[in-house]
């Protein structure tokens, strides 16, 4: 592989030029994307990229830069501009860079089929996702837009450290979102899901699970303002999940801002709360053999029956803490600098089915869709946010709610959880089952 | 970048197979962030990005290739890939004849930032740092950042235009965490515009991070926000967030067209009081979003959404506007070369009216008054849409009160926007990253004071 060699040089070159530590990290891939609409393709898309990232190290100050341009060139002046920059930036110990490991996990995250299979057939496939919704009800009147992405991606890592890692990639997904009518009310759904291997993809289920969402919400009503328990289904409570995840990060821990600084071993959820991140998770979509440093990727148990065990870490936060990387280092893109996020994180599921999570509310809230979800502030844990679903009642799903707000502290909302569904289901990296949650206050009229 | 000649050789590549329109986008960008936390300047990093998009639309499907590769055989080969949107159509022979396009407005970049030593940036960023820890001792964290964006374009097309367009963008953010008792609190302050490194001269960067610091330790003490319907105050310098998502992505010509909008068939109707009028605007100078050609090359202009309360016009980019027989708005835009355009806002007001603000206030019995709003959200076909409040107050009796926080507030866009009873004769801007088919591009939004009639606050209180 190319892209090795050329980060190889990079660390050398590096090393003659001062940087004593230096990292390059090189990011390929290769995209393809169709969108349709109304069984017509509305457009396709295909590209492919690379980009080169170089961090340094001097003395303890740490400097960056990145080119997408691999020629020799550019590639010297984001050297030079790397060590430029570390030049400028204030001296901490903790600035390393990881040592190789002895092993790494093995794990299978590439599907050749995802290559292979003809353009044609994913352009059928983005169809039948459409379709599926539209057969789903005939009250399902109209489609923003149904699609099918794939990416096939490579990752090399070479550290002066002796670090030396590549790999190969992809994933695949497809997506929907359309509209129900009725006598002129509309409202809307989406479906979604990505997965590792193309013969996972299953476009009925995705299509289905929009048509059901919106015909769900037709003839949706305004609830006065109450307090009352609230149920909410895994796609809901996965973006509240999102909003607890930054806290668990070691840098956010260290540095003040986060919820649950010094509650090591300490209870902070509700006793059925067991959360793990997982990054060798089998068909887990943010699976990979090491993270963004090079660091092998584990499964780190941060709350076990509702009590705190453990911080995400990646090196820089680990060698603070005195601790060993969690193998966290998240690097979306060769643009920044690997920061702190989670692989595959998820709640384990419980042993209760939908139904005996609402049999025994008399009045309650089923949440089904959120809206305004990232002004949620992770800092203070403080969310409010638009909500719609299906109000309960008698331990049924009675009729559809819209336009009320839902507010609490992030921390609370965990900690009153009082059952945990056996549904666990996966968006992108974050899981979770149906979970039922203590008495929140509903704004509505 | 390539020559005349080698652009018309790729677009009659695009063409090939019958298209019906074609063009290429060139970008060179180049990046620098400086940023701090933690009392010290942690990352100072510096990039650059180059790439090429090619697209085809034939009938009503769009093809688009990218790749980095900026060499002529990387991209003719984008461009044969792009060209097979038109796959069994008619081939043609098309000659291309690229004329270069001079831009309407022109806006003044008084200090370039890669002429700004970075010691300069530091110093702006660490001036922040200190401003915003000085204000009191309960600021547990504050991080400053400082971005500068250079981003060249080209853009090629069939019908002959051949556009060059330059934006450099500078934004400054302070965030302030501050903790009492187990309470964290947060404050945010951000500035940014289409302008070079005089956006962050002068005492700016201290006025922004003791106002980011002051909200953070004000939050501290606030009682939380009331839960329910109640009337609601926006002051001008609270930003534009609830005119962008109430009104603004439901005018979007796309949305529009695939009947996914409140807004939708409604030119020339009535749709909001008639005291609001909406103006979306990428002229204005040196604001956040603005720029000299949108990026499929035609010119920025002032275009009035809403006139008096009736709905006059949606917002284009090339291809929605050939399907409503429409001119073209300027609207066009994409996060990068790896993005096909989609209508976009760029500069989105309310315009100012005649009312004094601070009689506005003293019109509201009972009511909240929101200072400072975040983020939000609308799902356009419905028109629910949802904001953030970083900083509110009660009014009582006509007079600002205490200090209260964790508010949303939700409403519906054209329901929203009939409730307008009064608009301030004052005008205030913010800024953001809009986010749309998972395309980030800057903007700015603005709006006078106004009192809207009730609105759902969604506090705890």
């Amino acid at each position: 592989m190319r892209e090795r060699e050329l980060a190889h040089w990079v660390v050398a070159k590096g090393q003659e030029k001062g940087a004593k530590l230096i990292e390059a990290f090189l990011l390929k891939h290769k995209s393809f994307s169709v969108q349709v609409h109304h069984g017509k393709i509305e457009s396709i898309k295909q590209a492919q990229e690379a980009g080169l990232g170089i961090r340094v190290i001097i003395e303890g100050r740490m400097g960056y830069a990145y080119t997408s341009q691999l020629d020799t060139a550019p590639v010297e002046e984001a050297l030079s501009q790397a060590i430029a920059n570390a030049n400028k930036t204030a001296a901490d110990e903790c600035n390393i860079l990881p040592e190789p490991a002895d092993q790494l996990p093995k794990i299978d995250i590439y599907d050749p089929l995802i290559e292979k299979t003809p353009v044609e057939e994913k352009i059928e496939l983005a169809k039948a996702i459409e379709e599926a919704a539209f057969n789903y009800d005939r009250r399902v009147a109209r489609s923003e837009q149904a699609a099918y992405e794939d990416t096939v991606y490579q990752v090399a890592i070479v550290n002066s450290r002796g670090i030396d890692v590549s790999y190969q990639g992809s994933f695949c997904g497809g997506s929907v979102s359309v509209v129900a009518e009725e006598n002129g009310d509309t409202q809307t759904g989406y479906g979604m899901d990505f997965v590792l291997n193309f013969a996972a993809l299953k476009p009925e289920a995705i299509g289905r699970e929009a048509g059901e969402e919106a015909v769900a919400m037709l003839g949706a009503r305004k609830v006065s303002t109450q307090r009352v328990p609230i149920v909410m289904s895994p796609r809901v409570a996965a973006q509240f999940l999102g909003v607890l995840v930054p806290a668990l990060s070691g840098e956010a821990v260290q540095k003040g801002r986060s919820l649950l600084a010094g509650k090591l071993g300490e209870a902070v959820a509700a006793k059925d709360i067991t959360l793990i991140d997982d990054g060798t998770l089998p068909q887990g979509i943010n699976s990979s053999p090491v993270d963004g440093e090079g660091v092998p990727s584990g499964k780190t148990v941060l709350i076990e029956d509702g009590v705190l065990k453990s911080y995400l870490h990646n090196t820089y936060s680990a060698a603070k803490d005195g601790t060993r990387s969690t193998g966290n280092a998240s690097r979306p893109s060769y643009r920044g600098t690997p920061e702190i996020g989670p692989s595959n994180i998820f709640l384990e599921a419980g042993r209760a089915s939908r139904e005996e999570l609402l049999q025994d509310i008399s009045q309650g809230f089923y949440i089904t869709e959120v809206l305004g979800m990232h002004t949620a502030n992770p800092i203070s844990g403080d969310f409010s946010v638009g909500a719609a679903g299906l109000w309960i009642e008698k331990g049924e799903l009675a009729y559809p709610v819209r336009g009320v707000a839902v507010a609490a502290n992030i921390l609370e909302l965990f900690q009153g959880v009082e059952a945990v569904g056996n549904d666990l289901r996966f968006y992108l990296g974050y899981g979770t089952p149906t979970l039922r949650f203590r008495p929140l206050p509903v704004s509505g009229e | 970048m390539l020559g005349k000649r080698e652009l018309e050789e790729i677009l009659a590549i695009a063409l090939q197979e019958g298209g019906d329109y074609a063009d290429i986008f060139l970008e060179e960008k180049s990046n620098n962030v400086v940023s701090c936390e933690a009392d010290r300047i942690e990352r100072i990093n510096s990039g650059r990005e180059a790439g090429a998009g090619v697209r085809v639309l034939a009938g009503d499907s769009t093809a688009y290739a990218y790749t980095n590769d900026l060499s002529l055989p990387a991209l003719k080969e984008a461009a044969y890939v792009a060209s097979k949107a038109a796959a069994g159509r008619e081939k043609g022979v098309t000659e291309i004849d690229l004329r270069k396009r001079e831009p309407q407005v022109d806006f003044a970049i008084t200090r370039r930032p890669e002429l700004v030593p970075v010691e300069e940036k530091v110093e702006a960023v660490v001036r922040g740092n200190r401003a915003a820890r000085a204000v009191d001792k309960r600021i547990v964290q504050v991080i400053v950042g400082y971005s500068d964006v250079r981003q060249r374009i080209k853009l090629a097309n069939s019908e002959g235009d051949l556009v060059e367009d330059e934006r450099i963008r500078t934004r400054y953010l302070v965030h302030v965490v501050a903790a009492e008792g187990g309470l964290i609190q947060t404050g945010y302050e951000a500035i940014g515009g289409l302008a070079g490194f005089e956006l962050v001269e002068g005492d700016e960067p201290e006025l922004l991070a003791e106002r980011a610091a002051r909200q953070a330790v004000q939050m501290l003490t606030a009682q939380p926000a009331p839960a329910g319907r109640m009337p609601v105050v926006m002051a001008a310098e609270a930003g534009g967030t609830m005119i962008h998502e109430a009104c603004g992505h439901g005018l979007e010509a796309d949305l529009a067209q695939k009947e996914l909008s409140v807004y939708t068939g409604k030119l020339g109707e009535r749709v909001a009081a008639e005291i609001v009028t909406v103006i979306d605007d990428g002229t204005l100078p040196n604001k956040y979003g603005s720029y000299r050609f949108d990026d499929e090359g035609t010119p920025s202009q002032r275009n009035v959404l809403i006139e008096n309360g009736i709905l006059r016009s949606y917002m284009y980019d090339r291809l929605t506007a050939a399907r409503d027989g429409h001119s073209l708005t300027g609207n066009g835009r994409r996060q990068s070369f790896a993005h096909r355009p989609i209508p976009r806002m760029t500069n989105t007001y309310i315009a100012p009216g005649e009312t004094d603000p601070e009689e506005i206030i003293a019109r509201v019995p009972k009511g909240l008054l929101v200072k400072k709003m975040g983020g939000g959200q609308v799902n356009t076909t419905t028109g629910d849409f949802v904001f953030d409040v970083l900083e509110a107050y009660l009014i009582e009796k006509g007079k600002i009160t205490v200090p209260v926080r964790g508010a949303t507030l939700t409403g519906n866009g054209p329901e929203a926007l009939q409730e307008i009873e009064l608009v301030g004769n004052d005008l205030g801007f913010g800024i953001g990253t809009c986010g749309k088919d998972g395309q980030g591009v800057p903007v700015s939004d603005a709006q006078p004071t106004i009192l809207i009639k009730q609105l759902i606050v969604g506090g705890t209180g």
